[in-house]
């Protein structure tokens, strides 16, 4: 009856391994989320077969994929792909270490807090690539440059969300470790930290959605490899097959980051930390 | 001092949400690494045997199994210097090849072989 | 009774007219401290003009762009696109957004192609649509209407969905047919999140269109910055910057808010409405 016996009572019956149908169900299951892209795949390769569109327009999703295998045995893929995330990486580390102290120390001033807002949105109304022109003058045509467009587009969500996050945080969560004797350290790691750690995670999520659609447009311009510059250049030879099946993989390597990386480290942040609102 | 509480540490695989971090992780991981790897592992199947031990610079020729683009010319180029084509196209000679310079370039998973210059 | 003249009540009077001033003008400071450096930057490091131009020459910039009639047309120019891009994803985001938004099977079997295409939206289009469209408004409109419409079609089908079923059912079962349920109850229901689908959906066109516009069109904010860089008019370039940043700052405040607030507000919607001060 008490929590104690609880604690001690013998483990339940053991997890149910899924047998059988379940086993087929669940796989079904990720089957089916495949189900669409294969019917557009289907309509793609319908048209482009009855339209019988040059190669300049149109090709036939076997030829698409035909040359991504080709791209990738031959190493184009994995250093423009490679060369893509890196930035993205580090652009994502840079942005937080810079932006989530900086969304603390303003966070906690409701002035500085309203000053900071204002200036943020007119930074997020300028997008990176309006500035590019300029970067590309100060840094040349180099990753510096493409690295700079995509911190300016991911720090501003991290600065924001982790001022939310902060103020947040009800005051008496500090006061009350305060009043016990604890150290600035301790209400950092102990209070402000997690609490918004929350908010800080949805931001980071954002941030990186704005961020790799950043990195693309920058890659474009600046030409010095990546995925931009990969389907970017393609449509200057009229290659359509490595514009298709660059943007595909575009789309895909944002989707596993975003599903397989970054989703699962929100849900988890709001899981163990989610004592305030998201 | 303040007791900090001993947080229950759950495993990272404990959860649906950890695992697929960890799925992520390694497909990342595939991505980025893969081919190198893959490169790395059959780089001695590269290498003409007679090249196996150089102790200077060498002068190879660099043997793909394709026609190189102006992307795999310029990185191949970047192992010495470039000396024009031996004989067809997917056959590009590079003189004063480091040892190193070498072994890096052994490890290149699209370059099918590395002949002595005859 | 004589509180009211008392030191007290003057200071505490004389503190609360100081806070409201401090909201009021807390929001320039940035600015006012990132223009301080700029004139320090120019005056102590005596960067080349290309590099960092001075206020002065930006702002002479502005005008002369203002006289010469080329920054109205090129203004107009962008804030067409972004109305015809506009215009057409948020009508195909409301229809899609309201029609997946009511069925649950369609919306479960769409999820996967809407977030894979949500992914890809924008720019990334670029060289396919070039290909296809050829450079010019058409292109810019594609590209706007792509990034509109991902966003309100979300919003809407997120906004219908979370309309309790018991409303639609209620007027249903007093004899309503489904057109008048979606008109007095589904619709109104949903249009806090349509309303601010549309509202973040027009910034970030706004800032596609930019993006749209670095392949050049024939005018075009975007069009007026890049060529500016051909001649190395930095100042140019940043006066562009600015009044982007201005219109978007402009468009928000001062047209989408209040068309958010006086709507929702109007109609007594729950709404986070007052989110915004």
């Amino acid at each position: 009856m008490s929590v104690v016996s609880a604690q001690h009572a013998p483990a339940a019956r053991p997890m149910p391994m899924p047998t059988g149908w379940a086993v087929v169900a669940r796989q079904l299951r990720s089957v089916k989320i495949l189900l669409p892209f294969l019917v557009l795949v289907a309509i793609w390769w319908a048209i482009q077969t009855a339209g019988n569109f040059p190669e300049r327009v149109l090709v036939s999703p076997q030829r698409v994929f035909d040359t991504m295998v080709l791209l990738i045995s031959r190493g184009v893929i994995a250093e423009y792909v490679s060369t893509s995330l890196k930035i993205i990486g580090i652009a994502t580390a840079i942005s937080v270490l810079v932006g989530v102290p900086i969304g603390f120390a303003v966070g906690a001033n409701r002035y500085a807090a309203r000053s900071l807002e204002g200036f943020l949105r007119f930074l997020q109304g300028v997008s990176g690539i309006a500035w590019l022109p300029l970067i590309i003058i100060w840094f040349g045509f180099t990753h510096t440059t493409t690295l700079a467009v995509v911190i300016y587009t991911l720090i501003v969500p991290i600065i924001f969300n982790t001022m939310i996050g902060a103020r947040a945080i009800p005051e008496h969560y500090g006061l009350a470790l305060r009043s016990l004797g604890a150290g600035r350290l301790r209400l950092i790691t102990d209070v402000y930290l997690p609490g918004a750690l929350p908010s800080i995670v949805v931001g980071l999520r954002l941030g990186m959605g704005y961020g790799w659609r950043a990195l693309i447009a920058a890659e474009m311009l600046v030409r010095q490899g990546g995925l931009g510059d990969l389907i970017f250049g393609a449509r200057t030879s009229g290659q359509i097959d490595r514009i298709i099946g660059g943007m595909i993989i575009i789309g895909t390597l944002y989707l596993l980051i975003d599903r397989l990386l970054v989703q699962p480290i929100e849900n988890l942040t709001i899981a163990r930390w989610g004592v305030l609102r998201k | 001092m303040v007791q900090r509480p001993k947080p229950v540490r759950r495993r990272l695989w404990a959860s649906a949400d950890g695992r697929r971090f960890i799925a992520g992780a390694a497909v990342l991981a595939v991505i980025l690494y893969g081919q190198t790897v893959y490169g790395m592992a059959t780089a001695s199947s590269r290498l003409d045997p007679s090249l196996r031990n150089a102790s200077g610079p060498s002068n190879v020729v660099v043997v793909l199994d394709f026609l190189p683009d102006r992307f795999h010319n310029e990185r191949v180029a970047q192992y010495g210097t470039f000396a024009g084509r031996d004989g067809s196209l997917n056959r590009l000679r590079l003189r004063y090849v480091s040892p190193d310079m070498l072994r890096a370039l052994s490890e290149v998973a699209w370059i099918a072989r590395i002949e002595p210059i005859k | 009774m004589s509180m009211q003249a008392s030191p007290i009540a003057a200071t505490s009077n004389a503190r609360r007219a100081l806070d409201r001033l401090t909201w009021t003008v807390a929001p320039a400071v940035p600015f006012v401290i990132v223009f301080a450096i700029w004139i320090l930057a120019t005056d102590l490091l005596q960067p080349s003009k290309e590099t960092l131009p001075p206020v002065s020459d930006v702002l002479g910039a502005i005008k002369e762009l203002a006289l010469s009639g080329q920054l109205t047309t090129n203004v107009v120019a962008s804030l067409y696109r972004l109305l015809l891009g506009s215009m057409l994803g948020v009508i195909t985001g409301l229809i899609g957004g309201v029609i997946v938004g009511l069925n649950r099977k369609l919306a479960e079997s769409l999820n996967p192609i809407v977030v894979f295409f949500n992914a890809i939206s924008g720019i990334v289009w670029l060289p396919l649509m070039i290909t296809w469209l050829g450079i010019g408004t058409a292109l810019a409109v594609f590209l706007i209407w792509n990034t509109v419409f991902f966003i309100v079609f979300q919003n809407a089908a997120l906004g219908v969905q979370l309309v309790p079923e018991v409303y639609e059912q209620s007027v249903r079962a007093l004899g309503g047919s489904r057109w008048h349920a979606m008109r007095t109850v589904i619709l109104p229901g949903a249009l806090p999140y349509i309303l601010t689908g549309v509202r973040t959906g027009l910034g970030f066109g706004w800032r596609a269109l930019i993006a749209a516009e670095l392949v050049g069109a024939a005018t075009g904010l975007g069009t007026m910055i890049f060529d500016a860089a051909e001649y190395h008019r930095s100042d140019i370039i940043v006066a562009g910057c600015l009044i982007i940043g201005v219109i978007a700052i402009a468009m928000d405040r001062w047209l989408l808010l209040p068309i958010e607030r006086r709507t929702v507000l109007r109609w007594g919607l729950v709404a986070d409405a007052e989110k915004e001060r």
